[in-house]
Parts: structure tokens; sequence; C-alpha cells
């Protein structure tokens, strides 16, 4: 039983991306497979070089760097809206596969929840 | 009552009342799929629907109150009610314990909703058949 966790937010706005990256994690760290899509503004997690700190936030870099360690199996983004965006692939973190999020990818994973 | 295997759901619900209606939504399916026959295991508050378990909201009279329309479903139907606690302690929803924890004035956690963590959404989801997210409106 796959779970695919869906970021469609972008880091900063609001707190829905980083909860749905708790929700990841918490599965992972009950041995639950699980992945990560980012899709729509959410691709802007994966821009390397963010520099959060003048509006007092975390990087959600760190974040992410952590997500392999804890388990999360793979770091998604959707190619069209990374184009969208202007994220080349230079630009995004280091081990993120970009895919297209078409109904496809969704018949892979058993369960889907999107960031609230 | 339905031919077909009963399902048991777990439902989520991330969507703050009087913000937005995923409380409301939440409850209509509740009570909808227990008259079909089919159970609920368990309601996980995560995000801004930990607000649903504040035992200080106070709408006008002439207003549905979610808070205690969702307690007394949860009381009545003997199903368990959870906050998450990393939600609920950033947006100042708290039981005794964590009153204690943090030296706070107040304790504002409505019975029968207790506090706990992302673990209780993933034992959810995987001993129930069907897990529904009632989102807010972003």
């Amino acid at each position: 039983m796959s779970t695919l966790i869906v970021i469609d937010q972008p880091p900063y706005g609001s707190w829905a991306g980083r909860e749905a990256l708790d929700m990841a994690f918490s599965l992972a760290a009950f041995d639950q497979p699980v992945s990560l899509l980012f899709c729509g503004a959410g691709v802007n997690w994966l821009r390397k070089g963010q520099e959060p700190g003048t509006i007092r936030q975390k990087s959600v870099e760190k974040n992410l760097a952590a997500a392999p360690i804890f388990g999360v199996e793979a770091l998604l983004a959707d190619g069209d809206d990374c184009n969208r965006y202007g994220l080349e692939a230079e630009q995004l973190l280091d081990g993120v596969t970009v895919v297209q999020a078409d109904s496809q990818l969704f018949t892979n994973y058993s369960h889907t929840a999107f960031a609230g | 009552m339905q031919d077909s295997t009963p399902f048991s759901f777990t439902l989520v619900i991330t969507g703050a009342p009087y913000s937005s209606q995923a409380p409301q939504s939440a409850l209509s399916f509740a009570a909808a799929a227990i008259r079909a026959g089919h159970r609920v295991d368990r309601v996980f508050l995560y995000g801004d629907g930990v607000q649903l378990a504040s035992a200080l909201a106070s709408p006008p009279s002439d207003e549905p109150h979610w808070p205690r329309e969702w307690s007394s479903f949860l009381e009545k139907h003997g199903i368990p009610g959870v906050a998450c606690i990393a939600s609920a302690l950033r947006r100042g929803l708290v039981d005794e314990g964590e009153q204690k924890r943090y030296e706070l004035t107040a304790s504002n956690l409505l019975a029968p909703f207790t506090i706990a963590g992302l673990g209780e959404w993933v034992e959810g989801r995987m001993s129930s058949s069907r897990t529904v997210y009632f989102h807010g409106s972003d």
C-alpha cells in the first residue's frame, strides 16, 4: 500500500505544505511506503538556494534533504509545472525526479493525500 | 441497509469551522455513512481542522455550533476524535496535560476530542477500509 502525498501549494505562503510533509515523514517513520509529488506552485519547494530568513521562516530545503533519510521513497516534480515556473533541471534540488503528473502516475499508488 | 460489505472510514478534517465547510461536510458524510450501515472508526483533525475541537468557539446563537454538533455526534456513536498535537499546539488548542507542560494559562480542548500524534492517522488509514479527506478552500 503505497501513498502519494501531493503538495500543490508554494512553500512559504501557508503551512499546508509543511503539514503535508509531516504526514509523509510520519508514514515513513511507521515504515509505510510514501512518495511526494510537487505540482502547480508546489514545484517551488524544489528550487535550489532558497533564503526565507528575511521572512523569519525556515528553509524547506533542509526538510526535503531529510526526506530520503526518513525513508521517503521519491521526490517527484511535474515537468510541465517546472517549465511554467521557469525551473530548469539544474535548479532543482538533488534527488528530484521529473515526471508527468497524469492519471497514469496516480495508478501506481493505493492512497493519495493532498496538502490541506 | 446496503447489500454490499460495509466500509469502515477514517475521516480527516483539515479545514476549520467558520472559515471552511469541511467540518460540516464531514459531519453530513459521517451521519450518512452510519445511516447506510457503514462504520466510522475515527475522526482525525489536522492543520486548521483542529479548530473544530475548541471548547471556546462561541458562534452567534442562530448559527450551527459545529464543535458541539461534532462533539455530540462522536459521543452518541462512540467514535474517537483526535486532534493532531503539532497542529493543535501551533494554533493554541491544548488539553490539560499540554497546558501544564507548556505552563499555559488555560486549556480549551472540547470533550470527547483528544490530542495525539500523526501516528493516529497512520494507524487509521491502515485499519480502515477507506480514508476520506475534508479540506478547506485552498
